[in-house]
């Protein structure tokens, strides 16, 4: 049995009267990547903000052996510094590496995500696309033991979604433990080694793609995949 | 013509000093003043906060002539120490500055996207890094327009000065105007008042500028 990383137990969060989580067990074990799906509303979101206290849990247990990094829906890159000091900032700020080791393993991460040549342009001068790969170096720039990504590509086009899901596609390739959000039941299919579906504030169904994509068992989910090829 | 300036230009010259001089020093000592009390009003600390806003509230709230009075006689009578006119002028601006610049600082701080905050936390910034380097950068693209304005306003304000007895710009025009009994003097003092806000302006578009750096040129 490989290393824990992630043990959440009987989560609950309310806001305020409304219950969005509603007791959700989840362990993630080094190396994994993790693919939450499920409609709108369903308190994926909320559980993963959960994870790393964005959002605080009304109660339950979570366990984390490490660190996280996240990667948003609309990036929040800063637009006041550079894309490489985006990435370079918080390695030098809050981790205290010196300053040319932290830009030259800046300009690796960037390489890797295909934008070392915007290293000194600002986040308003390119796409989303490349916002969210940057994003996504600045989060791999603290060497996190467990990346979480919050519907990466939900405010993208859907033609520029690729070269983000493939910078992610990599990254599980290289054994990075990972949980994702997402709306990209391709990605999801392709790339995750297990599949959590979550409806109203529970998980419904959870197993590899193969289960849930070829097998569905609850009429929910049935129902859930079936809106998805519809649309 | 050398005669016709000769006659008021001097005492002029000296009033134009004075309200420089009250004008810079409320700037430069209520603009960092401000910062402190728009973060004191954020405050989660309550009495702190409560205190910082009704700072706010009294000096928005009253007379900045009425301020100058008060403080006026206030260090004589209560204090028993008497400060010469000036320097009573000067404080009281800076105090009733440092209010207005604290709202305007408050403004441009709740502009910024919450997404601003949640990255920064999740890259495990403290919160004095957070508004030190990621926050308050942000905002001065959006406080510049209002904090001009009110430096634009300082330079008139200061004629006030002359309630207490300063003798800056309006009150050595008055007593020009008096004096040579001739209103085209009036003229004189307006044009160095414009003067004054068109360098302000020019500076501030420089300013601008560089705060814009950033900024797309278009529509990516």
């Amino acid at each position: 049995m490989s290393q824990t990383i992630l043990k959440m137990t009987d989560i609950v969060k309310d806001f305020g009267d409304l219950r969005v989580v509603k007791g959700v067990s989840l362990t993630v074990s080094k190396g994994e990547t993790i693919a939450i799906i499920g409609p709108s509303g369903s308190g994926k979101s909320t559980l993963l903000r959960c994870i790393n206290g964005l959002n605080k849990v009304t109660s339950g247990v979570i366990e984390l052996n490490g660190e996280t990094g996240m990667v948003f829906q609309h990036f929040n890159l800063f637009p006041h510094m550079t894309c490489l000091e985006n990435i370079t900032y918080a390695p030098i700020k809050v981790k205290g590496e010196d300053k040319e080791e932290a830009r030259k393993k800046a300009m690796k991460l960037l390489e890797m995500v295909g934008l070392e040549t915007k290293a000194d342009v600002y986040p308003a001068h390119i796409s989303g696309g490349q916002k969210q790969r940057v994003a996504i170096a600045r989060a791999l720039a603290m060497n996190p033991d467990l990346m979480l990504f919050d519907e990466p590509t939900s405010a993208l086009d859907p033609e520029i979604t690729g070269e983000v899901l493939n910078v992610m596609k990599k990254l599980a390739e290289e054994h990075t433990t990972m949980i994702v959000v997402t709306h990209e039941m391709g990605f999801a299919k392709e790339v995750a080694d297990r599949v959590i579906f979550m409806n109203d504030g529970e998980i419904v169904e959870e197993g590899s793609p193969e289960d849930i994509f070829e097998n569905p068992r609850s009429e929910r989910l049935k129902a859930f995949l079936k809106s998805i090829i519809r649309s | 013509m050398a005669e016709y300036f000769s006659q008021f230009m001097p005492f002029m010259v000296t009033g134009v000093k004075t309200t420089i001089i009250l004008f810079v020093i409320t700037l430069v000592l209520s603009l960092p003043l401000g910062l402190p009390i728009a973060l004191g009003e954020r405050s989660r600390f309550k009495p702190l906060s409560w205190i910082c806003k009704f700072y706010v509230w009294v000096f928005r709230g009253t007379p900045l002539m009425l301020q100058l009075f008060f403080f006026y006689f206030f260090f004589p009578f209560t204090l028993d120490i008497t400060i010469p006119a000036l320097p009573t002028a000067c404080i009281t601006f800076v105090l009733n500055y440092a209010a207005y610049f604290a709202e305007i600082y408050r403004g441009g701080i709740n502009g910024i996207d919450r997404g601003q905050y949640e990255a920064a936390y999740v890259l495990g910034l403290s919160r004095g890094q957070t508004m030190k380097d990621i926050i308050l950068p942000q905002t001065m693209k959006t406080i510049l327009p209002p904090v001009v304005n009110e430096a634009i306003t300082l330079v008139k304000d200061t004629a006030l000065a002359s309630s207490i007895g300063v003798i800056e710009l309006m009150k050595a025009t008055q007593s020009a105007v008096n004096r040579e009994t001739d209103i085209s003097i009036f003229f004189w003092a307006a044009a160095i008042y414009l003067i004054m806000c068109s360098v302000l302006t020019l500076a501030a578009g420089r300013i601008e500028k560089y705060f814009m750096r950033y900024d797309a040129k278009e529509e990516y």
